[in-house]
């Protein structure tokens, strides 16, 4: 089983305005199974249209997106293929994840009854072992979302999502909204049913930590491309694409105290989508950039073995 | 842990227990009304009693034609309610389906709903709701049909406004990647979560259909005479309330207790049923 | 040490309705040009706590103990004219949602000049001033930037407006809540530049209010870490990042996932969540979820005490033998 992203491209048209937005150019990904796929970027690079692709809930402008060479979007019938349950998405904000009212158990309950995952007499049991399984107590199934903690709440989303029995999780910023304390328990949890039910994992971060702490893979995007993606060891140990030497530079580390004075890794902004730059988006924020640079396109290519960035001045 | 239900949280709003006193006596009313319980018959005319001050055989009077004011006016009271409830349940039904399809699906369909109400809209509602009685005919169910069209496009309205965000919210994308079907997606997980702003709006609601139908009444529609009606008699009683007060007074004060006592409980729901406004 | 710059007391913050305690005895200090982050989670009270020094608490909450005093005055007890006084002109204050500070249907001129006049008068030089503090803060078109509404800059440009407009009357202290949790890590990074810059330049004291420790550990010379109300621990941040006395401190600074870590070994994890600041009472408001708390713990309210590096509220510190 493979997640085959091939060239997707997805735009967007905003209505007030007439312009178009490019919120993704191209993307390939390859995705064996039981791998953890880190996506990392920031605002406007496309890491959460990308998550509303491989979950099927928009269909790409341009190019396919497959689980085990079936269509995660029929196109035939303008839906989602019924295979789909397979790949579930786990949100940011646990506050609008579940609804507010719908208990928990009844949350859960719905999957199964739906997918006709267990015979209906099993579903109670079902549900006891879902909870236990992310960690929370069986009893807080009568309990309805706005009763649990932030921390209680994502735990909710991820057993909702394993009811479908999935293969895929899309973990679209999974702790990002957690307090500190918490975020830890739960980044565990992800690990611990990674390994327990061989699940595949995209994670989509801007923190670049908990990137680094839970990939095997990892894909840094830029405006709506890859600019960088590779093993873990290739890209974080050896980064060749300034943007992503940029972003390992600009990250808080609590583990550095002292080195006082702060120089910020890279100048300017990052571009309006809808007026997306020439050539290379990121040359004009780009430490090597050259003249040729606002012309070219750089496409991904290999500089070594798995390992594959989008610029012409590293060589 | 007790949950606490929006009824208790209702049963704290001053307003909404007056108004649901005052619903309740409504009810009582009609149904008493509905099972022939009146004092007199509402129809039978005594023409030596015509038009005596309230006593103890006539608590509120009688009319021209000697018939009890109490007796027609519960008749009133029970006809009115009929057609309120009548016509706001279509509406409602037919506003929330629409309007909660439009909003979800966009693009054309809710193009043609918002057009749709539009065009009701921008007729002056009681005019519409003559217009359409005159083409029907003036059975109570004629004039409900005539109140249900009228609002209708309120009640798209107020479905399809909170559907629109509330289809952004993470947990419809969940269900929707869970596979659910596009109904199972709208009624179990939309509606609940628009309800709130629906059945404050049916409350209302109901208290301007009476109000519409006493007007339509009141102008020679709806319900016609010997039949009795809160606003039929409002009318009748304009050339007579110079002298005889009551036949003014008592059908004009069911239609305030109408009207004041489904407003209190729309008020009630709202501060119930909107966590925002709960003193917690 | 020379005299503090301002000087928190017990500072006690409660609901106004239930009188729930939010901020419990808080006190600390701030010298002339030293800059201190206060670190906590959501609810431990530091958003608070900063608000008190300016006297903008919300409605519905109120400091009910304690006292401020910033040159010779108590800060909660004087009169409103006092405070706005000092509000914007010796205290300025930054925020997490510039939109908050910033008047959407006005130009950002105006917006300036006004904080100049309302505090000085009339001034011949005001606009020379605000371009000024505009390109100070790295606006590249200033001229522009001063007829031009908040809605058409990004969010970056939009906290460097916000500084700029804190930084116009040249204040004191600084209060920043949260300034660059919106915003990306890159543009984080120059805005936590800029505000070094700065401060550096005008010897300005800084309070630092995040959730962030990696956001204060380079930007701050001490630091606070609250949880569930109460300062428990302080220090200076070498200190309390590399040498933590409390277990929260020790616990919060062990789960993050650390860029050293090359086998990515389980994270440590604190159980449980933080309680409610009203609901502890006299007991130690992490011995719900810490592992070396015994009955004392539970039943005893441990005070800030001294050790070898820091000060932290503990009875059992990490330094310590259990």
């Amino acid at each position: 089983m493979t997640l085959a992203i091939t060239d997707v491209t997805k735009k967007y048209k905003i209505r007030t305005t007439g312009a178009q937005v490019n919120a993704l150019n191209g993307v390939t990904i390859v995705l064996p199974a039981k791998q953890t796929l880190g996506i990392v970027g920031e605002s406007g690079c496309g890491k959460s249209t990308l998550a509303r692709m491989i979950t099927g809930l928009e269909q790409p402008t341009a190019g396919t997106v497959t689980w085990n060479n079936e269509e995660i979007f029929d196109k035939a019938k303008n839906m989602l293929s019924s295979k789909h349950s397979k790949i579930q998405l786990v949100f940011q904000d646990p506050y609008s994840s579940l609804n507010p009212r719908q208990k928990i158990g009844e949350a859960l309950s719905e999957v199964l009854t739906v997918h006709k995952l267990v015979e209906k007499s099993a579903i109670p049991a079902r549900i006891d072992e879902l909870l236990t399984e992310v960690g929370i107590s069986p009893d807080l199934a009568h309990r309805y979302p706005h009763q649990l903690s932030g921390g209680q709440r994502q735990r909710v989303s991820i057993a909702r999502a394993l009811a479908s029995q999935p293969d895929l999780l899309v973990l679209d910023e999974p702790v990002s909204a957690l307090d500190v304390s918490v975020r830890a328990e739960v980044m565990n949890l992800l690990i611990d049913l990674r390994e327990r039910l061989g699940l595949t994992y995209i994670f989509i971060s801007h923190d670049l930590s908990m990137i680094r702490h839970i990939s095997d893979q990892i894909a840094v995007m830029y405006l709506g491309r890859i600019v960088e993606s590779g093993s873990w060891d290739a890209v974080l140990e050896n980064p060749r694409h300034p943007y992503t030497r940029a972003l390992i530079a600009a990250m808080p580390d609590h583990t550095m105290v002292g080195n006082d004075l702060y120089e910020a890794p890279l100048a300017g902004e990052v571009p309006d989508p809808a007026a997306m730059p020439s050539g290379c988006a990121f040359h004009l924020r780009c430490p090597i950039a050259v003249p040729s640079c606002a012309v070219n396109i750089q496409n991904l290519r290999e500089v070594e073995e798995s390992h594959l960035i989008a610029c012409q001045e590293v060589k | 842990m007790k949950e606490k239900t929006w009824f208790s949280y209702y049963l704290k709003s001053i307003s909404g227990v007056i108004g649901g006193i005052l619903v309740l006596v409504m009810f009582t009313i009609s149904i008493l009304s509905a099972l022939g319980i009146t004092p007199h018959d509402p129809l039978i005319q005594d023409p030596v009693n015509a038009l005596q001050g309230p006593s103890a055989q006539y608590w509120f009077g009688t009319d021209q034609f000697g018939r009890d004011i109490l007796s027609r006016c519960m008749d009133g009271m029970r006809r009115s309610m009929l057609v309120s409830v009548v016509a706001v349940s279509i509406a409602t039904l037919v506003g929330v389906i629409l309007g909660i399809v439009g909003g979800y699906f966009g693009k054309f369909l809710d193009g043609f709903v918002v057009r749709f109400s539009d065009v009701i809209f921008a007729f002056p509602a009681i005019l519409l709701a003559l217009a359409i009685v005159n083409s029907l005919g003036n059975s109570w169910i004629d004039t409900s049909l005539a109140i249900a069209v009228v609002y209708t496009p309120i009640f798209i309205r107020v479905a399809r406004g909170p559907v629109l965000s509330v289809k952004e919210m993470d947990y419809v994308k969940a269900v929707r990647i869970l596979g659910f079907s596009t109904p199972k997606v709208l009624f179990s997980h939309i509606l609940p979560n628009v309800l709130p702003p629906i059945v404050i709006q049916v409350a209302l609601s109901m208290s301007w259909a009476i109000l519409t139908e006493s007007g339509l009444s009141f102008l020679g529609l709806g319900t016609q005479p010997p039949d009795a009606s809160l606003g039929l008699m409002v009318s009748e009683a304009q050339s007579l309330a110079a002298f005889a007060w009551w036949t003014l007074a008592f059908p004009s004060l069911f239609i305030t207790i109408a009207v004041v006592g489904l407003n209190l409980v729309g008020d009630g729901l709202r501060d119930s049923l909107d966590p925002a406004r709960r003193s917690s | 040490m020379s005299s503090p710059l301002i000087k928190v007391s017990n500072l006690t913050v409660s609901t106004s309705d239930d009188n729930r305690t939010l901020v419990n005895s808080v006190s600390f200090e701030i010298a002339p040009g030293e800059a201190v982050g206060v670190v906590g989670e959501s609810g431990s009270g530091k958003t608070l706590t900063a608000l008190s020094l300016l006297g903008l608490l919300p409605r519905g909450v109120q400091a009910t103990a304690g006292s401020i005093s910033y040159d010779g005055k108590d800060l909660l007890h004087t009169d409103s004219e006092t405070l706005r006084s000092i509000r914007g002109n010796k205290i300025a204050m930054i925020y997490q949602d510039p939109m908050t500070a910033l008047n959407p249907v006005m130009r950002l001129g105006a917006q300036l000049i006004e904080v100049i006049e309302s505090h000085e008068g009339q001034s011949g030089d005001a606009t020379e001033r605000v371009l000024t503090a505009f390109s100070d803060v790295g606006i590249p078109d200033p001229k522009r930037a001063y007829e031009s509404y908040p809605h058409e800059f990004s969010g970056g440009m939009r906290q460097r407006v916000m500084i700029a407009m804190a930084l116009l009357l040249s204040p004191e202290l600084l209060i920043a809540d949260e300034p660059t949790t919106a915003l990306d890590v890159t543009i984080q990074q120059q805005i936590l530049a800029l505000v070094m810059h700065e401060r550096r330049k005008r010897n300005m004291s800084m309070l630092w209010i995040t959730h962030d420790l990696g956001v204060v550990a380079n930007l701050v010379d001490r630091v606070i870490v609250m949880y569930a109300g109460r300062i428990v621990e302080v220090g200076s941040v070498k200190d309390v990042f590399t040498n933590p006395q409390h277990p929260y401190t020790a616990g919060l600074l062990a789960s993050l996932p650390k860029a050293s870590d090359k086998n990515r070994t389980r994270l440590v994890s604190i159980p449980g969540i933080p309680p409610k600041p009203w609901t502890v009472g006299e007991s130690c408001a992490f011995s719900a979820r810490c592992t070396r708390a015994d009955d004392q713990c539970r039943t005893t309210l441990p005070l800030l005490r001294e050790n070898s590096s820091t000060q932290a509220a503990c009875f059992h510190l990490m330094g310590e033998k259990r």
